[in-house]
């Protein structure tokens, strides 16, 4: 700095004593116009600098290091490489937020950060389908604004967060969803938004399941003792007698059944996993159509379609369960004079057996609820066919331990197809 | 100073508008509550819709309130003195819609007590309903992100409800005229009906507003292609 300054004055020194020589060997004028002359030479210099680093100020630009001579080239270097230097750390620390949003994204469940006024700063791709929101256009929006439930409102002005709040999901299809207020950086929020529609699921199967086992015995069981007391306290002739004796029998039978499939369910759940023997498919198919047309009673035409030849790797009881389930119930809701398909089809990719019909249908809303233990679509039909209403459980728990799957595809009036997929790995014969 | 002033003053107004969106969440859930009890048959709820509706009215005592002390302390101009106007105006809508919730709850319930179940009219009723819900939901967004393509979409969305409001009236109408003994029943579910459409109709009201908030354009009772 110091030996600029001197450089300066030296060369200005020397112009005004080269100028002052001028003026005394030469012309006095001549001196003094020497001396503007070399002064404002320097200045020209000096300002035209000065312009430059006003230039490059303005817009600096970090393409090209800006040029500059004398003691204004290291002003400018020194400027370039702090504004280099700003840039590559700004460019790091993008980086390191875009990890951490990255993070933040990956993240199974919803979250969304809230500062002071509950306004949202940021929320993940989850959250934003959850709640329906978009981070583009609600950042500082608060979120009470669009999550407007009195329910969510009140648990945010509460402040109290020791336990999550359960909510309905607004937008889209019916969902449940726990959110958890955490608190984070003194007053600010975290909401973590689980979606809990399984749990939920689960949870009200479970309620259902109790209350369905003690219902379902109780109707068999009420008529039973009703008869009961009738014959214990009134004297009925012959006829009658035969009459009540057989409808209790009908009773008894059906709470056998229940019981039975119960005991069949649980024993699928709790057995060990499958023996791995091969089943005879012609045989068991053509066992199927025998128990189809024994049930219809030629009110159906019953077909059978085969494609590809395999059999499968498995338990024969629990299959011939399954499969005997799918077949009862597609002869149980097809009116009379239906077609029903029974189709076997072996292929690369595995095989599928189906049975199609062109019955009732079920209603789209029950689909994903139809495995369910005793999940009744009509519960006065159902019963009057004689199902217990536990014949799909056992289908579903005899193909998930065959690591296959079911497919339900239904329109109410047109008829439903059900499928059940199984691998590759558990077919042979191919 | 000034500054301080001025955010001050956006405070103000953004805590209008959060209690406007929380008069709505009110609204929203008491209508949705209002067609369960219609469909479900589960009328204990009807009482507390009408409670809530005492919350939404005291919130739009409240909000106008405010609104007033925003013009009289702060005399806004340009768009905040829209977004003000505008405000008053929703709140007005968004009360109304509190009362054909009301309204919904009662028919229902004097459809349960008269003994009547209202299966065969449960679907329809629930699917305008939801289309309602629908538009009302969708305008309050587009309020509390002053979205005026969304707004414009509820507007032209709304002639949809109108035209399956008659499809059920003119199902209504038929059943009347077969039986006569349902028609004080039927008229019950017109009723209801009635003010599930009214619904659209303030819903449509209100993006109008928010239309008008952003961009100063009143395209109240114009034609459609005005709104566009």
């Amino acid at each position: 700095m110091w030996s600029q300054i001197a450089r300066t004055l030296i060369l200005a020194l020397t112009t005004l004593t080269a100028a002052a020589a001028l003026g005394w060997l030469v012309d006095y004028w001549l001196g003094v116009l020497a001396a503007l002359a070399g002064i404002g030479l320097q200045m020209a210099r000096h300002f035209r600098n000065f312009s430059r680093l006003d230039r490059w100020s303005t817009a600096p630009s970090i393409e090209a290091r800006p040029e500059a001579e004398g003691a204004w080239d290291m002003i400018f270097s020194r400027l370039y490489r702090h504004e280099k230097d700003l840039r590559a750390q700004i460019a790091r620390r993008d980086a390191e937020l875009a990890l951490l949003t990255a993070a933040g994204q990956a993240l199974p469940d919803g979250v969304i950060l809230l500062d002071e006024q509950n306004r949202i700063l940021f929320c993940n791709t989850t959250a934003e389908n959850q709640l329906g929101l978009d981070v583009r256009s609600d950042r500082r929006q608060p979120v009470v604004n669009l999550v407007r439930q009195p329910d969510f409102i009140a648990y945010l002005e509460a402040a109290d967060f020791s336990r999550p709040l359960s909510l309905r999901a607004e937008r889209g299809e019916e969902r449940v969803l726990s959110i958890h207020a955490i608190a984070y950086a003194g007053d600010r929020r975290l909401l973590h938004v689980r979606d809990v529609t399984l749990a939920d699921r689960v949870d009200r199967m479970r309620r259902d399941f109790v209350a369905n086992v003690s219902h379902e015995l109780r109707t068999p069981l009420t008529v039973l003792s009703g008869f009961l007391e009738t014959l214990q306290e009134i004297e009925l002739d012959r006829g009658e007698r035969e009459r009540y004796l057989g409808m209790m029998a009908e009773q008894s039978l059906r709470m056998q059944s229940i019981v039975q499939d119960l005991l069949t369910l649980s024993t699928i759940e709790s057995a060990p996993p499958p023996e791995n023997l091969p089943i005879e498919m012609p045989e068991l198919i053509d066992k199927l159509r025998g128990d189809a047309e024994a049930l219809s009673a030629g009110r159906h035409t019953i077909v059978v379609e085969t494609a590809g030849r395999g059999d499968l790797i498995g338990a024969r009881s629990e299959i011939a369960s399954a499969f005997g389930n799918l077949v009862s119930n597609a002869v149980r809701y097809t009116l009379l004079g239906g077609t029903i398909r029974l189709q076997w089809r072996v292929g690369a990719e595995g095989a599928e057996f189906a049975v199609q019909d062109n019955g009732i249908g079920i209603d789209a809303k029950h689909l994903p609820r139809l495995t369910e233990r005793f999940y009744r679509v009509d519960r006065g039909r159902s019963r009057d066919t004689g199902g217990t209403g536990l014949g799909l459980a056992i289908v579903k728990h005899a193909l998930n331990r065959h690591q296959a799957r079911l497919e339900i595809v239904s329109t109410p009036g047109m008829g439903s197809r059900f499928a059940a997929k199984f691998p590759a790995s558990r077919v042979v014969g191919l | 100073m000034n500054e301080h002033l001025s955010s001050q003053f956006d405070e103000d107004l953004d805590r209008v508008r959060t209690l406007v969106l929380q008069m709505g969440g009110l609204v929203e859930t008491q209508i949705a509550a209002a067609v369960n009890a219609f469909e479900s048959g589960e009328v204990d709820t009807v009482k507390n819709i009408v409670e809530t509706d005492q919350r939404v009215n005291q919130l739009e005592k409240t909000i106008d309130d405010d609104c007033a002390h925003i013009i009289a302390r702060r005399q806004p101009t340009a768009s905040d003195l829209r977004l003000v106007l505008g405000i008053s105006k929703i709140v007005t809508d968004l009360e109304r819609v509190g009362d054909e919730a009301k309204k919904i709850a009662k028919g229902a319930l004097r459809i349960y007590e008269q003994g009547h179940t209202p299966v065969q009219y449960g679907v329809g009723i629930r699917h305008l309903a939801d289309a309602a819900l629908n538009l009302l939901r969708q305008t309050l967004d587009a309020f509390a992100r002053l979205d005026t393509a969304q707004a414009t979409m509820v507007i032209q969305q709304d002639a949809e409800i109108d035209v399956e409001f008659k499809a059920t009236v003119r199902q209504l109408i038929t059943h009347m005229m077969e039986d006569p003994r349902t028609i004080s029943f039927s008229i019950d579910i017109l009723w209801i009906a009635r003010a599930v459409e009214r619904i659209g109709d303030h819903a449509k009201n209100i993006s109008e507003q928010v239309v008008f908030i952003v961009e100063g354009r009143d395209i109240r009772h114009t034609s459609k292609a005005a709104k566009a």
